[in-house]
């Protein structure tokens, strides 16, 4: 008898979820099978890449990393469109550190002047991620969906201490809210449920579920996006299936192996290749998952899971 | 359903001063008001009680059955308060129970001789060298260990309750850990034929930890009915939660055969239901991992 390769019955679906507007809009979701299991079922849409800019120039980025942007990093604007036009992204990050209360500390105003900038010089969906001061992006994104009325952004991290002020605004302005939870899948699904109590359209909304890096928890991530899968695909857990999106770059290039320099760690190896390695590893391991998007950093790193994501959704 | 009452637990505030201060009142009010309350046992609770705790579980006990014929479970990880505790106890209406000994070796060697020479009960808990136990299959192997173990030292079954360790529906692993209880209790079955006469018994509130309060009430419930289907013999309990007294007597024998439905897999559609029913319905499936929980479970 010729080997039958097991296969899994599926009964659940990721809803599919446009992001921006015009030409350069991009939709994502639509599973039916686990992570590239197309011998299963369907991946309607492969996972994007959403390039990060920062709304201030980076202060403790590693050479690596600041390198492909050193001519960029003071203007947000310039910033995108070289991410855009050099890099080829299908997505920009806007990452609003400055307005960290426990940091820079710019006002709501400010910060959503910026995003407004950076969103009408770009042709590609644009993702405004806060501070994750729950407090101040309450505010700050509620201002952001406002000045950008129906651009169809997408806005986050929404957590359960400000989902109604930013959700309220995702609502009022045609916007995608990023429902963002502490590592945690009955905590995930109870944010997702009060957003749809809240009134936001189920093509609306993502699903955040708190990334470590490699080597700094990515196995708890790993975990949580497995269960939420599970859940949405063989449960019929209907608030489950939504895309996922996985905020990454920052946490990888913050840890102390992508930073090390030859002379601090000079078992780790080439520091350039280390610190581009360690994001595209972080990226497949989350690919894997069931990330659909990934918010990545270095331009090398990108394209080698660029070239990963096409030779599995090979047919 | 012998029902063994909590109340009395240094957790709570009032209780814990009394036992610190040995002042004897508060702790034989409740007593008597446990007692009133019809619970069959009385557990006492003194937490770790690393220090002094044999002299505290001796007067708590003397204190205890001055105004109360009710049994008593002896609930302390400390082996000496253990001891000092059974042997201040009398045995009035049954005997008094060991809460607990685990299926390590240093809790088996300290508390099963203790069982044996002043002829009491033990809770023969769950919990083996590496912790919890991952699933049903786990739990049964620590079971037979306690059952062995305590057959060595002449406990006779019926001495015997075995706690499966209930967890919380609201922690990550309860996808698995909270129906490997109900798994395991379908065993339990299979070990009473073993092993007649040998009894079960378990801390219900558990299940409903880190829930909403005013939803704990029928997660409790409900898996009280799914445990006692497949023979848990006892819970512990609120003494004073007269709601889920009126389910561990049996006297809702109207949820409890639709509860038995949802575990049977018996396609039920919820339009057909009360808003009563129907919610009982959806707490067993978020009781058996058919479905994730959230804290909203009750309106999807």
């Amino acid at each position: 008898m010729a080997f039958q390769i097991p296969q899994i019955t599926y009964s659940g679906k990721i809803k599919e979820v446009t992001l921006g507007k015009g030409p350069k809009a991009v939709t994502i979701g639509g599973e039916n099978s686990y992570p590239f299991h197309l011998f299963e079922g369907e991946m309607a849409h492969p996972p994007r890449i959403a390039m990060e800019v920062y709304d201030a120039p980076p202060e403790d980025w590693p050479e690596t990393a600041l390198e492909p942007f050193s001519d960029v990093v003071h203007d947000p604007v310039a910033w995108a469109k070289k991410c855009i036009e050099s890099y080829g992204a299908d997505l920009v990050a806007l990452q609003l550190v400055s307005t960290d209360p426990n940091g820079l500390n710019r006002p709501s105003e400010e910060a959503a002047e910026t995003a407004k900038k950076v969103a009408s010089s770009i042709d590609v969906p644009l993702i405004v991620w806060g501070s994750a001061n729950a407090d101040k992006d309450g505010d700050v994104l509620r201002k952001v969906a406002e000045v950008c009325d129906g651009m169809n952004l997408i806005i986050g991290p929404v957590v359960e201490g400000n989902y109604k002020q930013v959700g309220a605004g995702a609502i009022g302005y045609r916007h995608t809210a990023i429902a963002s939870s502490p590592i945690d899948i009955n905590l995930a699904k109870q944010l997702n449920i009060l957003l749809g109590n809240l009134g936001i359209p189920d093509g609306q909304i993502l699903v955040d579920p708190t990334t470590g890096g490699l080597g700094y928890g990515i196995e708890y991530t790993y975990s949580v996006m497995e269960r939420d899968r599970m859940a949405a695909l063989t449960q019929q857990d209907e608030r489950l299936q939504f895309p996922i999106i996985c905020n990454m770059a920052k946490e990888v290039w913050k840890t102390k192996e992508a930073k090390a320099s030859a002379e601090e760690a000079p078992a780790l190896g080439d520091p350039r290749r280390r610190g581009i390695l360690m994001e595209a590893m972080t990226a497949v391991v989350l690919l894997l998952a069931g990330a659909d998007i990934l918010v990545m950093r270095h331009p090398e790193a990108i394209k080698m899971v660029r070239e990963m994501i096409s030779d599995l959704m090979a047919k | 359903m012998i029902l063994i009452g909590e109340n009395l637990n240094v957790i709570i505030k009032k209780i814990g001063t009394a036992m610190k201060e040995k002042d004897p009142r508060p702790i034989q009010e409740m007593a008597i008001a446990e007692a009133s309350a019809g619970v069959d046992y009385i557990d006492i609770n003194l937490g770790p009680a690393r220090k002094g705790g044999g002299e505290l579980m001796e007067w708590i006990v003397k204190t205890v059955q001055e105004v109360v014929d009710t049994p008593l479970y002896l609930d302390t990880i400390n082996a000496e308060a253990i001891e000092a505790g059974l042997r201040a106890y009398k045995n009035k209406k049954g005997k008094a129970v060991i809460n607990s000994i685990m299926a390590r070796p240093e809790s088996m060697e300290a508390k099963f001789p203790l069982a044996q020479k002043y002829d009491a009960g033990v809770v023969a808990l769950l919990w083996g060298p590496s912790g919890l136990p991952r699933d049903a299959n786990e739990r049964g192997v620590l079971a037979a260990e306690l059952m062995q173990k305590a057959m060595e030292y002449g406990i006779p079954n019926e001495d015997i309750w075995i706690d499966p360790i209930i967890t919380p529906i609201t922690s990550p692993q309860s996808q698995v850990q909270v129906p490997g209880c109900i798994e395991f209790m379908k065993m339990f079955k299979d070990l009473q034929e073993i092993a007649p006469g040998i009894k079960s018994t378990c801390g219900l509130s558990n299940v409903s930890n880190g829930a909403p309060n005013h939803l704990r009430p029928i997660l409790n419930q409900t898996y009280l009915v799914m445990l006692e289907r497949y023979g848990m013999s006892s819970a512990i309990i609120d003494a004073f939660d007269e709601d889920l007294k009126t389910f561990a007597k049996g006297k809702r024998e109207d949820l409890k055969k639709l509860i038995f439905r949802v575990m049977d897999k018996d396609q039920i559609d919820l339009k057909s239901l009360s808003k009563e029913e129907a919610d009982y319905v959806k707490t067993t499936k978020i009781l058996m991992g058919q479905i994730l929980y959230s804290d909203s479970w009750l309106q999807m």
